[in-house]
């Protein structure tokens, strides 16, 4: 835990982003769906113009449009009949996400009603995401929640060799990919909810961004009852998975904090193990933690003597975190918004914005994070590594990998050849 | 307070053209069907290039979250350069139900104290308009306590669209900041420039070749601009709209108040910027100084000319589509069409009646619904490279044409006669990239 800093009364950068963001990237993740934002337009808008220029790709997202005077009066339902009506017009798509922002919740629509009402004419998840309150990983999680509670069918049977995958928002398009092949070359019937590997992978498509892209469908979201194993990614996901196997008994709840470096990874294949009843993995997964056992040394010269500082959402912020100080790296950590998991740390770590980023960065070697570090890191003169949201500088943002072994290799030889030509 | 009466006026304001037969020019956003920014935003990317001010946004993080340090707008100022920079009252659930009254006045004087802004902007957001805040009052106390221009700006997201939120963010500027300097000396020759952002240094292409013909940019609305400078923005003799019909109303309130004529230009292409310096020149009446302009105009076109050569042969007996909004859906075709570029078609799905009128002196063709016609039209014309937002793409490789995207954050100028090089460079590179072809190239066990 970080020493307790005088409250600013303001942000001064900003790292942090927000709820229906989360909700949004959540919403992106699921097949056919239109994520539809409750407020006013400058919301989807923002966010629209964000994603876009991070992912390269279009994006799907509408808006409620509210206006001042359907901000003071009924309850949102209004807006959010033309909304629909307006989008169905255009297009079919098999699941709208509905979720709010601070002015609608500022102002208390019912959106549950709203949806009770719109139930023949089109299904819709509902969240209540608030700009006020959690950020990025949160929105995710809730919309993730939502999607549990009011799509998925109970169901008596339960099938072990079915796993359910949540991933929390920050794991990329490829690395969601990498986890579910991995899962399945343990022979399981893999989902990821959401599954952005099909949708924000950066595939060339028909896609006019009138619709999400790709990503699991509304079909296999309301089968997802029988599933035997639900595996959470990150803390900020951890409740979907106690959601899941309240609702699911008979299915087992397995999380993991991280699936980044060597003892996560151990932790991950083990327990895939159990689950099985098997003595060893496949044998590529083998070759790759040598792979990696071997990386753990080559890279430690360089690692172990550096200073890196990371400023993140929390959940990826641990895992590089964790990944580095395995290898002896000096790390500190600022994060977005509050977390469960910011009691893991064994390092440094505060909630902050990009002007606490600024003080602590003369002590460091290398800054992680997004966009808005690029002119700190020239100022300072320090070497960067782009993570995070939003990432306009860079292309390929959905193909990059670092989990599991093989991408426990990549993110520290990438880390160790960085600050060797920073050095240079 | 947001001003109902204000936006009303805003508007229906009677120096729009399009307003003489339509009712309302600037329609309600429809929910479900839009797709643009809000009144905020528009706000911002008014102000925010006044990089000696402090921008603070009285709201959740949301509102600045995802739109500080997003466009290229350079400026010169020597001094801590705030237009890169984001500052924002963070308002949470506690802020909500006991006010954010302290917490803005808080924020106010922590940025007055650690950074030196000679002006804080305070932007109203959606969240604090409806819990109430009292922001004017709490920027007047923080006026007082600091001897600043601490300057608030009603534009609330829900109240409208961008378009609106540029015109609030003017009004801003007309009520507090016009007028409260009076300059060392007045220049004949002073003009305003407003609606010019200077985004990846547009304004720069055309400032020096003003100053070399004599004329003096007393204040920008707000391009390369200085608080300084536009409280002195009543001494200037004329008021130059560049691209920028929003802002229309502050011209006609700044005409009333201070007797400012307003000339109304676009900087893009050849024919355009040096249309504009006429314009401006003509305004003035000063018969030397028109001469020394035309003389410098044929200087200027002679030299573009030259550096067009190589791009000419390339360029020559090519055919474009266009598919853009508002003012681009015009102003990007004339500058093709100075490269030697034929334009066949232009969208005008989002521009305004005015755009449109005057989109119909450049191109033959209008497109009101681009998705459906573009296509069709790049066969029926053997169309050669396609100017689009992305979404238009894939149209482009079904139809193996080269692709431009003209909605990305653009990297460099096209403005004025050095930015028409630009544009011709990057058309000549998607012209000669094999990519388009190659990227939708069928797979071996498609075909």
């Amino acid at each position: 835990m970080g020493e307790l800093k005088v409250i600013k009364p303001l942000h001064v950068n900003p790292l942090k982003l927000s709820q229906p963001m989360g909700a949004t990237l959540a919403f992106l993740g699921i097949k056919n769906c239109m994520p539809l934002m409750h407020g006013a337009l400058g919301c989807a808008s923002f966010t629209k113009v964000l994603f876009t220029r991070h992912f390269n790709d279009p994006i799907a997202i509408q808006t409620t449009a509210v206006n001042d005077i359907t901000a003071v009066i009924d309850g949102g339902e209004k807006g959010i009949f033309e909304a629909i009506a307006n989008i169905t017009q255009k297009v079919t798509p098999e699941l709208v996400g509905l979720f709010t922002t601070g002015l609608t919740e500022t102002k208390g629509d019912d959106i549950k009603g709203a949806c009770a009402l719109l139930k023949e004419k089109q299904k819709i998840v509902y969240v209540h995401t608030p700009d006020f309150e959690g950020g990025l990983e949160s929105g995710w999680a809730l919309s993730v929640q939502g999607i549990i509670e009011q799509l998925i069918e109970p169901s008596v049977e339960c099938n072990k060799d079915k796993v359910l995958l949540i991933p929390n928002v920050n794991l990329s398009a490829i690395e969601v990919e990498k986890i579910k092949e991995s899962l399945d070359l343990f022979d399981f019937e893999v989902y990821a909810l959401p599954d952005l590997s099909d949708s924000l992978d950066g595939h060339l498509g028909v896609k006019q961004g009138a619709l999400s892209s790709g990503g699991i469908s509304v079909e296999a979201i309301k089968k997802l009852g029988d599933t035997g194993h639900v595996i959470t990614v990150g803390r900020s996901v951890k409740k979907c998975g106690e959601l899941f196997k309240a609702k699911h008994t008979q299915s087992q709840h397995h999380h993991f904090d991280t699936l980044t470096g060597l003892v996560a990874c151990d932790d991950f294949y083990k327990t895939l193990l159990t689950c099985k009843d098997w003595s060893k993995p496949p044998a590529s997964i083998q070759r790759w933690r040598k792979r990696l056992q071997d990386t753990l040394l080559d890279t430690h010269f360089a690692l172990g003597k550096a200073k890196v500082i990371i400023a993140d959402e929390p959940d990826n912020a641990y895992a590089m975190a964790k990944a580095l100080r395995e290898v002896g790296a000096h790390v500190e950590a600022i994060i977005a918004q509050r977390s469960e998991v910011q009691e893991l740390f064994t390092c440094n770590v505060s909630v902050g914005d990009f002007e606490e980023v600024e003080k602590a960065l003369p002590l460091y070697d290398l800054l992680i994070t997004n966009y808005h570090g690029e002119r700190l890191a020239h100022q300072y003169h320090k070497a960067i590594l782009f993570r995070g949201f939003p990432n306009y500088e860079q292309v390929g943002i959905g193909l990059r990998h670092n989990v599991l072994y093989e991408g426990s290799c990549a993110l520290l030889c990438e880390v160790a050849n960085l600050l060797g030509d920073h050095i240079s | 307070m947001i001003n109902k009466k204000l936006i009303k006026d805003l508007l229906n304001e009677s120096a729009c053209s399009h307003n003489k037969d339509k009712k309302s020019s600037c329609d309600k956003p429809k929910p479900g069907a839009t797709s643009g920014g809000c009144a905020f935003e528009g706000a911002q990317i008014s102000l925010f290039p006044y990089a000696d001010a402090a921008h603070l946004v009285h709201g959740p993080d949301t509102c600045l979250g995802a739109s500080w340090e997003t466009r290229a707008t350079l400026t010169s100022y020597e001094g801590e350069n705030n237009t890169p920079l984001g500052y924002c009252t963070n308002v949470t659930t506690q802020d909500i139900i006991f006010g954010g009254d302290k917490k803005l006045a808080e924020a106010i004087a922590y940025i007055v104290e650690h950074k030196k802004p000679k002006a804080v902007f305070v932007y109203e957001t959606c969240v604090t308009a409806m819990i109430g805040d009292n922001i004017d009052f709490t920027c007047k106390e923080a006026r007082k306590r600091f001897g600043i221009p601490i300057v608030p700006v009603h534009s609330p997201g829900f109240v409208g669209g961008k378009n609106l939120g540029s015109r609030l963010a003017g009004e801003a500027v007309l009520d507090a900041l016009v007028g409260t300097r009076e300059p060392k000396e007045i220049h004949p020759f002073g003009i305003n420039l407003i609606g010019d952002y200077n985004v990846t240094g547009d304004m720069w292409q055309y400032t020096p070749i003003l100053e070399r013909i004599g004329i003096k940019v007393v204040a920008t609305l707000s391009g390369d601009g200085r608080i300084e400078a536009v409280q002195t923005a009543h001494t200037a003799k004329l008021n130059v709209i560049v691209c920028a019909k929003s802002l229309i109303t502050l011209c006609r309130k700044m005409q009333e108040r201070y007797n400012i004529p307003y000339v109304s230009v676009s900087f893009y292409g050849k024919r355009d910027t040096s249309n504009a310096i006429r314009s401006i020149v003509n305004a003035f009446g000063d018969e030397a100084m028109s001469k020394r302009a035309e003389k410098i105009i044929l200087e200027e076109e002679a030299k573009l000319e030259e550096r067009l050569l190589p791009y000419r042969e390339i360029l020559k007996d090519k055919k474009a589509i266009l598919n853009t909004g508002g003012n681009k859906s015009w102003s990007i075709a004339s500058a093709l069409q100075d490269i030697g570029i034929e334009v066949v078609a232009t969208s005008i799905r989002k521009a305004t009646e005015e755009d449109i009128a005057i989109a119909k002196t450049y191109v033959p063709i209008l497109m009101k619904v681009p998705a459906n016609e573009q296509a069709k039209l790049i066969d029926e014309h053997n169309i050669d490279i396609l100017l689009a937002g992305g979404r238009s793409l894939y149209t482009a490789l079904k139809k193996k044409v080269a692709f431009v995207d003209v909605n990305q954050e653009k990297k460099v100028s096209y403005g004025a006669y050095g930015g028409l090089e630009n544009l011709a460079i990057d058309v000549c590179a998607a012209l000669a990239n094999p990519v388009f072809k190659l990227a939708s190239k069928a797979a071996p066990w498609e075909s």
